[in-house]
């Protein structure tokens, strides 16, 4: 299997001034500190951390929003810091924003949607044709001449993600973009991000803080403090409570009942993620 | 009151000004106002506020939404009347208090100014309810073209407003949410000299702006993300043509050109 | 101080053809300590409601009595209706604005017309309340962390004292970590001070762990009102208006439908006890 996006000793550090009894203090912060990953295509991976751990920063480095201080980060082959590949690689790595608000650019659906394409030079004809599969593929077909600012918050999301669609991307990079939703919102937005990842073939890497939607991706990587602290499928990070939970994290409320019942000798595997593998297990218990 | 500001606002309805060319609709209205502050008498006024009136009619927009507009920045229509009032030079006094002076050429500006000033907020509120952000954009972009051999950067001027009418109803809903979030913390926006009213405002207004940076923030990261790189090389969904209504709303403008010139000739 | 609702119905643009009833003939009443969750789907007029209840917005028809008296009856006692019942809104981090803790916090007494002393004091004992110790008070707060911030900003109504606190969606948006620690400040506070809070959440798994009692709202209809245990058995009428159980609910609803354990479970703990007990087969 081929390669999406691959790191080697990725690095990024900024400098922050911040005053402190009268006094500027510049810090550096390292953000990100000797990422070493590689994502195939097709793949589904959610990146979780908490907030300030610096996958918002791995993100935009996808996207060459950010360029790496040190280390290289190639997306398809490209290098983020060859000039003359930026644009290819934001058109083959799209992203989603977690406030839909302030991602939308035009006032009525389609015209958001075209905007992707009208920017690379695609021609009229092309561009009413991608549109048009865009808004299909997230089913909003029906709001293509609505006003965006009157559509609830996952359907404007399912606008911004048709935006980046109709750039006929390989990889999409989603940072949080349930984080603002509500639990409709959540779950239309997870199904289309599913969708996509099946029928359409395109990577997804998904950065959320909620566990039941992390549990629906096939691998797992977690951040603190700019490293990569556990990496592998849901199962085989979740299983860790303990770890998961020093990170600031929540495991799958499955997972905690089975944690919590082998802490009083209850000998039930530690694995469990869903209600169903729980009324297994206790069956074979019993 | 904040939301019924209807400057930046579309309304969506399907009538032949929706549909015509936002070009036709920009020179209409350049033209509109040009013509509305050289005229001078009270007929050729009328006249104008009669074309104004068929265009809102033919545009199906409800005159109760443009009305709106007006009451929100009614404040700014009187105070301009006041000045008007009695910073005019004149010579039949009215009323005279102390420096104040009112004079009857004064009030004849201050109506004038005020009818210019309502009827000014008309038809752009008109142009901006039956065009759609991006179309207008387009069209200044079009209109923006011939300067661009003197520098003028048409394509990203053209974007800076439509991003700037896409935001205003979002910040407007902003500035009610922190009105309210403020109030709840007892502030008071009402009582107080002008001083304190200012310095009322300042919990409202810094919030405001470090909001409105932070949008533009992750707006302009979104749209770099989307390969947004400036004007150059653009395509667009949307062609502009000139139809049929664009050259029948292009004679009725020659015609109402003509009309005034010839009633401010003949009066 | 109690709080009744009454008939209180609220129409957005009446008159006009975009006229639409946001709250419609609600009546409640809440008892002082309480810890109510209002749920509901968006645009079921929870936002709408709450904000009825320190008269930032007026009813179209109907009352709010806070400790007897209808708060829209005098305009004067307006500051004295938004002291008692905080409202803190959602993502208030939004609109802190002072260049340091302390100051925004000192904010809401200040405009009370308190002395300084009694605003620093309550001003204090609020960062206290949410766990901000005194390190932070010279901060800037856009230095702090999303957490923190919100923090800051429910300090910021606390600091007025009221006997009722109203929260929209206090952990909306925010890391599990930072969600944890604003959810427990809240709950804290109630236990300790015997404040009346009243949270607005799209978290069922939140709202069964904190709430005592749950009122649900649906297109702007009070729909169902009962302990956690009575609403969250009524899982197909809370899916039926766009809501759900807790996930455990249906963790144990599985179980049980093969092994004696009570079904109506929602939390974590509850549910480790329940499978517990029934493996160890002195079940009741």
């Amino acid at each position: 299997m081929e390669e999406m996006i691959k790191t080697k000793d990725l690095k990024y550090k900024y400098k922050t001034t911040y005053e402190e009894k009268g006094k500027t203090i510049t810090k550096e912060i390292t953000a990100l500190d000797d990422i070493n990953i590689s994502i195939k295509k097709g793949s589904f991976v959610a990146v979780l951390g908490h907030n300030g751990s610096g996958k918002s920063t791995l993100a935009k480095h996808i996207n060459a929003l950010v360029k790496p201080t040190s280390g290289t980060i190639w997306v398809k082959g490209m290098d983020s810091k060859d000039e003359s590949k930026l644009w290819d690689i934001r058109q083959t790595a799209g992203m989603v924003f977690q406030n839909p608000d302030n991602q939308i650019v035009a006032t009525i659906v389609e015209e958001d949607v075209a905007f992707g394409p009208e920017n690379l030079g695609i021609p009229r004809d092309e561009i009413i044709k991608r549109v048009d599969a865009a808004l299909k593929c997230v089913s909003m077909e029906k709001y293509r001449k609505n006003e965006p600012a009157r559509l609830s918050g996952g359907q404007k999301q399912r606008v911004a993600i048709a935006g980046v669609l109709a750039m006929k991307p390989d990889c999409i990079v989603f940072d949080e973009p349930t984080a603002m939703l509500d639990p409709e919102g959540r779950k239309d937005v997870m199904e289309t991000i599913k969708k996509l990842n099946k029928e359409e073939n395109i990577t997804c890497i998904l950065i959320t803080h909620y566990m039941n939607e992390a549990v629906q991706a096939d691998r797992v990587i977690i951040i603190d403090d700019g490293r990569i602290v556990m990496d592998g499928t849901p199962r085989e990070v979740f299983v860790q409570v303990d770890k998961v939970k020093g990170y600031g994290l929540d495991v799958p409320q499955a997972t905690e009942i089975a944690y919590e019942l082998r802490k009083k000798g209850i000998d039930i595997p530690a694995d469990i993620m869903t209600a169903e593998e729980m009324v297994g297990a206790i069956c074979r218990l019993k | 009151m904040i939301r019924d500001i209807t400057i930046g606002q579309y309304y969506r309805a399907d009538s032949c000004i929706h549909k015509l060319d936002p070009r036709t609709k920009l020179i209409a209205t350049m033209v509109y106002v040009v013509v509305l502050f050289i005229i001078n008498d009270i007929y050729t006024y009328a006249f104008s506020i009669a074309v104004l009136a068929a265009a809102i009619i033919l545009s199906k927009v409800p005159l109760k939404f443009i009305m709106r507009g007006i009451k929100s920045i009614l404040f700014i229509i009187i105070l301009t009347g006041i000045l008007n009032l009695f910073t005019t030079r004149g010579t039949h006094i009215l009323w005279q208090f102390g420096i104040l002076k009112m004079t009857l050429e004064g009030a004849v500006m201050a109506a004038k100014m005020v009818v210019r000033l309502i009827i000014l907020i008309i038809c752009s509120s008109l142009l901006t309810l039956t065009t759609t952000p991006i179309e207008l954009t387009d069209g200044i972009e079009y209109l923006l073209k011939p300067f661009r051999r003197f520098g003028v950067p048409a394509g990203e001027i053209a974007m800076m407003m439509s991003i700037a009418l896409r935001f205003i109803p979002t910040l407007l809903d902003e500035t009610d949410k922190i009105i309210k979030a403020q109030q709840a913390r007892c502030a008071d926006f009402d009582t107080g000299g002008l001083k304190e009213k200012a310095k009322s405002l300042i919990p409202v207004l810094v919030p405001l702006f470090i909001s409105a940076f932070r949008r533009a923030d992750e707006l302009a990261t979104a749209m770099e993300a989307r390969c947004y790189r400036g004007g150059d090389g653009r395509t667009r969904m949307k062609n502009m043509e000139f139809g049929k209504n664009d050259y029948r709303c292009m004679i009725v403008l020659v015609l109402f050109v003509a009309i005034t010139i010839i009633m401010m000739l003949v009066l | 101080m109690p709080i009744k609702v009454d008939h209180l119905t609220h129409e957005y643009n009446p008159g006009t053809s975009m006229a639409q009833k946001a709250v419609n003939d609600v009546s409640f009443e809440i008892q002082d300590g309480e810890f109510i969750g209002l749920i509901g789907h968006t645009g079921s007029g929870k936002s709408t409601l709450i904000q009825h209840f320190n008269a930032l917005i007026k009813p179209t028809s109907g009352k709010i009595y806070l400790d007897g008296e209808d708060i829209n009856a005098d305009k004067s006692k307006l500051k004295s209706v938004r002291r008692r019942v905080g409202l803190v809104f959602q993502y208030p981090e939004y609109q802190l604005f002072e260049m340091t803790v302390l100051k925004d916090v000192c904010y809401g007494p200040t405009n009370l017309g308190l002395s300084e002393g009694e605003i620093n004091k309550a001003a204090k004992e609020a960062l206290t309340l949410v766990g901000i110790d005194e390190s932070y008070y010279e901060k800037s707060p856009f230095e702090l962390s999303g957490g923190e911030k919100r923090r800051v900003a429910i300090a910021g109504i606390l600091a007025m004292k009221p006997k009722i606190l109203v929260l929209d969606e206090p952990a909306a948006g925010v890391d599990p970590r930072g969600r944890n620690e604003i959810l427990e400040a809240i709950k804290k506070m109630h236990d300790e001070t015997g404040i009346t809070v009243i949270m607005v959440s799209h978290s069922m798994e939140d709202v069964a762990k904190y709430a005592n009692r749950i009122l649900v709202m649906d297109k702007g209809k009070l729909a169902m009102e009962g302990t956690p245990k009575e609403i969250f058995s009524k899982v197909d009428e809370l899916e039926k208006i766009g809501l759900a159980a807790p996930e455990v609910s249906y963790i144990m609803r599985g179980i049980s439908k093969k092994f004696d354990v009570p079904s109506d479970i929602f939390t974590v703990e509850e549910a480790v006890d329940a499978i517990y007990k029934m493996l160890k087969g002195d079940s009741r």
